[in-house]
């Protein structure tokens, strides 16, 4: 219900630029009411505690809302209703693969029931249309050279399996932070020199200097890239660059540079913002917004190898798919 | 680029080395579709372990002959904040499973539905099914 204080909050304050100067007093009484960001006991905006980013508001604009920034309450509660209907995974109506797609079900899921509490209709707010602008030449070749020595070896050993699925790297534990099926979790601790951020999944620390020292040398290259920050006002600033080409957000190369801001709005909120420029990929950069809310800890240890049992199920069962069909293939040659 | 994960609806924007797969891998990998499996057994142990949990269930044939399955849950994590929790599936539980059976032919499964002997659902998170986490 917290939502709807800042709903009411936003949608005074999005107001707020239009009106003119004879609204002056109205504008000085929710001044008054500002809420004032918390500071740590050295004197920094005090952004700690456990966040989530939990959501079910897609990260680009679904076609069939194209011009269409905000829901209205109304229209939001009958998208969330329609989303939620259709993540239902518990109905037994479909075909055997359908079902054992299905078989993921909310046993396993917690990937929200809300739109984000802006009411935007995407996560992209730039470029206005809600949409990851459009690719260079250049990166949809090196795409399709990388996906080439893919091709047909996606079970041929635990190299070629996701990085998740070898509990390396979530894809979505960025940087940037995206929201995922589950464990939308974060902590951050600060002291006065940096500032920490747990991702929840899969078990990844981002420890971030905030001195605006300069990026480690270009050859130096880091899964989670560098990051370097500062304050630049209440609002907390990260610019990551250095990237490695195990690891990319939305085909994004690595050379990326990514730029993430951390503001806390209310008493509930850390809004979050990215920007990727990646001249490399994209014809020019682009942003998204997620609010983040207050939640609570703690944030148990998701200790990834230990139970990976599903790897080894996933290669011995391409191993028995190989056998039954090398079996049926010399039955075939026999007859 | 685009890979479409074989078998799952949900169709998932990924990049070629970081992939968000639904949980930490396909299920039609690992379990077969052409081999449903419905059981009733009681729990023998239960790893709470990352990425997912697995509950192990002996299953005791007409002939009196005990077989061990696993069945593969959710992520503790998640369990844990749904309130499935070690106070609520305990060893010693008559659980019923339904589910695929590994690729492999071995006696492990996905738990498509967990359901406890007083007929509540570990499995169904919809609204209003009285579901773990719905209190």
């Amino acid at each position: 219900m917290r939502h709807f204080s800042t709903i009411g909050v936003l949608a005074l304050l999005s107001f707020l630029p239009f009106v003119g100067l004879a609204q002056a007093p109205a504008r000085t009484a929710t001044a008054t009411k500002a809420w004032t960001p918390p500071k740590t006991p050295d004197g920094q905006p005090d952004l700690q505690g456990y966040w989530t980013n939990i959501t079910i508001t897609p990260l680009e604009r679904p076609a069939n809302l194209a011009n269409k920034e905000f829901f209205t309450r109304a229209e939001a509660e009958a998208y969330e209703k329609q989303v939620v209907d259709r993540n239902n995974a518990d109905r037994r109506d479909g075909t055997p693969a359908q079902d054992v797609s299905r078989a993921y079900n909310d046993f396993w899921w917690d990937r929200g029931t809300k739109v984000v509490k802006t009411l935007r209709t995407s996560l992209i707010v730039d470029p206005p249309d809600g949409r990851v602008p459009a690719m260079v030449a250049g990166a949809t070749q090196r795409l399709a050279a990388q996906a080439r020595t893919r091709v047909g070896r996606a079970t041929d050993g635990p190299e070629f399996r996701p990085l998740a699925e070898r509990c390396l790297l979530w894809a979505t534990a960025g940087p940037p932070m995206m929201p995922s099926f589950y464990n939308n979790n974060y902590q951050i601790v600060q002291n006065a020199g940096y500032v920490m951020i747990l991702v929840e999944m899969i078990h990844d620390v981002r420890i971030i200097p905030i001195d605006n020292r300069p990026h480690l040398p270009g050859e130096v290259r880091q899964w989670l890239g560098n990051a370097v920050g500062h304050w630049d006002g209440n609002t907390l600033v990260v610019e990551t660059t250095n990237f490695t080409d195990k690891t990319s957000f939305r085909s994004t190369s690595k050379d990326m540079k990514l730029t993430e801001r951390f503001t806390r709005t209310d008493a509930d909120t850390l809004m979050y913002e990215f920007t990727v420029d990646d001249p490399l990929t994209y014809v020019r950069p682009w942003t998204a917004q997620i609010p983040m809310s207050k939640t609570e800890g703690p944030i148990w240890e998701y200790a990834c190898h230990e139970g990976n049992y599903a790897m080894t199920n996933v290669l011995s069962g391409a191993r028995a798919e190989e056998k039954a069909a090398a079996e049926a293939a010399a039955k075939g040659s026999r007859k | 680029m685009k890979r479409h994960l074989a078998l799952l609806v949900l169709a998932v924007s990924i990049s070629v080395y970081v992939s968000p797969i639904l949980a930490h891998h396909a299920f039609s990998s690992e379990f077969d579709a052409n081999k449903p499996i419905k059981l009733k057994g009681t729990v023998s142990r239960i790893e709470w372990i990352n990425p997912h949990s697995w509950i192990h269930v002996d299953v005791k044939e007409t002939d009196g002959k005990v077989t061990k399955w696993m069945i593969e849950g959710g992520s503790p994590n998640a369990l844990i904040r749904r309130g499935v929790t070690s106070q609520l599936l305990k060893v010693g539980m008559e659980v019923s499973v339904e589910g695929y059976q590994a690729k492999d032919g071995s006696n492990r499964a996905n738990g498509r539905d967990i359901t406890l002997a007083d007929g509540r659902k570990l499995s169904v998170g919809s609204s209003g099914t009285g579901a773990p986490g719905e209190q």
